[in-house]
């Protein structure tokens, strides 16, 4: 039911599960539930017990008077040079750095779906050792393990600890953080799209492969058909994540507002803050409709 | 009719095919490709980041940083999560527009919650992270807003939804015996809602995880600052053992949180 809440990341659901007794689960989950309470007491106490923390100052005046003054330099209070946003060509400037920052997310984006397509099938357990497998040899479930484990390599890590590596390898420019954002995504859209097809119906599957289509036929017109709709709409989803990350990968990678955001606030230049929050704010105002146009047209 | 609704779909289908590869073309085209993709010391830095990828370092005081760390970043991601709830869960109520009977109090509720969680979530936190940083200065609090902050707009926004979705006959059945508004949300409608509240607030906290550990970047500490002091120094093998640090660690958190929702899943028939 709960299955696309949410930006681009379904509530995985417990699929095929073996039963189990009553009283354990709900020993399971009670037991959860203390150790979410007991960590959540000791990760307060490890956040205000921290060294630096400077509780005097978080709640008090003069914290209050500091986000004040912020605030005001945000608005142009705090400086007498003119703020950005009544200077056409910030506008102009900043609005061509949405539009380079849009062009990074639908090109990370789509290699994310690029690589997650190539290989999702080899992911799904059902496909690779169980009732739809073409072939039953190791060398076909070998490849199994490996996706599942370049899926999970490739998400356990953050875009911007990707983009901090890859500014290593790649020339200086906007690659870096697309195939940054590409890695994770591609892991990410590459694990649902395997559990999409571990998820089908199967019974369609069958009933062509009565009618004498072999194994490769069944994946290829029974599997591919029925998981490339609901892979286009997590895409859709992940698109939504995506513009919201490319900011974010372009503090350390160049590209976009992410890298002006990243000078504007080492500088100081608040006014100009206000203006690339403005346009990024746009962006995902416009990524979330269109996204939402598209999927209706999908479906 | 079926046939033309399939026509449709079809026809639907291939002008969302056609507008996806282009716009993909186009963006490629916006991406500077620059002189040559990798730079002169790039692959040799690929083989020196795979090469270390299989010895990291395993020291042990660089293992006891990585714990420590591991913990540091398990703290705000979880003290995160508590303020996300402290959002999410009232606004949620609010936006889902269910405890009230009047119909313009319950549209101005719906409206003016959503628009808050709206605002909170489409800002990343690491954006957040730096404005907090700037506003009340580098302390833990303000990565445990940043967090809190864009996780409360994704979980008020889910728990309105869910709230909202909840089957009507048994609220039916539950006002007919004369129960307020407030009664039937409070012993219908969350109880009903809550198995997959909770499924979603879990899978919320693998993610959570993950963004605590790039919070580092913006001074606080954690995992993510280990990888960064890591290449920093262009120490591959010692960022491996970092990175290791934070599968293992979303690899638990994984593990545990779908063990609970598979429970609450069965819970829920």
């Amino acid at each position: 039911m709960a299955a696309q809440y949410g930006r681009g990341e379904p509530v995985a659901r417990g699929g095929a599960t073996a039963p189990i007794a009553p009283a354990r689960r709900i020993g399971f989950l009670a037991a959860s539930a203390v150790i979410a309470f007991v960590m959540a007491l000791a990760a307060w106490a490890t956040i205000i017990g921290d060294d630096n923390f400077p509780s005097r100052n978080v709640f008090s005046l003069d914290s209050v008077a500091r986000a004040a003054d912020f605030a005001g330099g945000m608005v142009g209070a705090e400086s007498s040079a003119s703020p950005a946003f009544y200077n056409p060509d910030e506008w102009a400037e900043k609005a061509r750095l949405a539009g380079e920052t849009l062009a990074m997310s639908v090109a990370a984006a789509g290699l994310a779906a690029l690589g997650a397509l190539a290989l999702f099938m080899f992911g799904a357990r059902n496909v690779m050792m169980g009732s739809l497998a073409p072939y039953r040899s190791p060398f076909w479930t070998a490849p199994f393990f490996l996706v599942r484990g370049l899926f999970t390599v490739s998400r356990a890590v953050p875009e911007l600890v990707w983009a901090m590596i890859l500014v290593f390898v790649f020339t200086q420019g906007t690659l870096p953080g697309v195939i940054a954002l590409a890695i994770h995504n591609g892991g990410i859209l590459g694990k649902l799209g395997s559990e999409i097809v571990e998820g089908l119906d199967t019974r369609p599957m069958r009933a062509l492969r009565s009618t004498g289509a072999g194994r490769m036929q069944v994946l290829l017109y029974g599997v591919l058909p029925e998981a490339l709709p609901k892979f286009i709409t997590y895409l859709f989803y992940r698109w939504e994540v995506i513009i919201r990350t490319t900011i974010v990968v372009g503090f350390v990678a160049a590209g976009g507002l992410g890298t002006e955001f990243r000078l504007a606030m080492s500088h100081f230049k608040f006014t100009e803050v206000t203006l690339i929050l403005f346009w990024y704010l746009v962006l995902v105002l416009f990524v979330d409709i269109v996204s939402g146009q598209l999927r209706r047209l999908g479906n | 009719m079926n046939e033309r609704a399939t026509a449709d779909s079809l026809g639907g289908r291939g002008a969302l095919t056609a507008i996806l590869l282009i716009a993909f073309a186009i963006s490629l085209t916006g991406v500077g490709w620059g002189d040559g993709l990798i730079n002169a010391g790039g692959v040799r830095a690929v083989g020196q980041i795979l090469a270390a990828a299989i010895q990291p370092q395993l020291d042990l005081d660089v293992l006891s940083i990585g714990a420590r760390s591991t913990w540091t970043t398990l703290a705000y991601a979880w003290a995160g999560m508590t303020v996300a709830l402290a959002i999410g869960l009232p606004l949620g109520i609010i936006g889902s527009g269910t405890v009230v009977r009047s119909p313009w109090t319950r549209r101005w509720n719906i409206s003016s919650a959503r628009f808050a969680l709206a605002v909170f979530r489409s800002i990343h936190e690491l954006v957040w992270a730096w404005l907090f940083v700037a506003a009340l200065g580098l302390s833990p609090m303000a990565g445990v807003l940043a967090l809190g902050l864009p996780y409360g707009g994704i979980l008020g926004r889910i728990y309105a939804e869910l709230l909202q979705d909840v089957p009507e006959a048994p609220l039916r059945a539950l006002r007919s015996t004369g129960a307020s508004e407030w009664r039937v949300f409070w012993f219908g409608r969350l109880p009903m809602a809550l198995p997959d509240m909770l499924s979603y607030t879990f899978y919320r906290l693998e993610c959570g995880i993950r963004s605590a550990a790039i919070l580092s970047f913006v001074g606080l500490g954690g995992l993510g600052h280990n990888i960064q002091i890591s290449l920093q120094d262009i120490d591959y093998s010692r960022m491996w053992t970092f990175i290791y640090f934070l599968i293992a660690l979303v690899l638990v958190v994984d593990l545990w949180s779908s063990l609970v929702r598979r429970r609450v899943a069965i819970e829920q028939g």
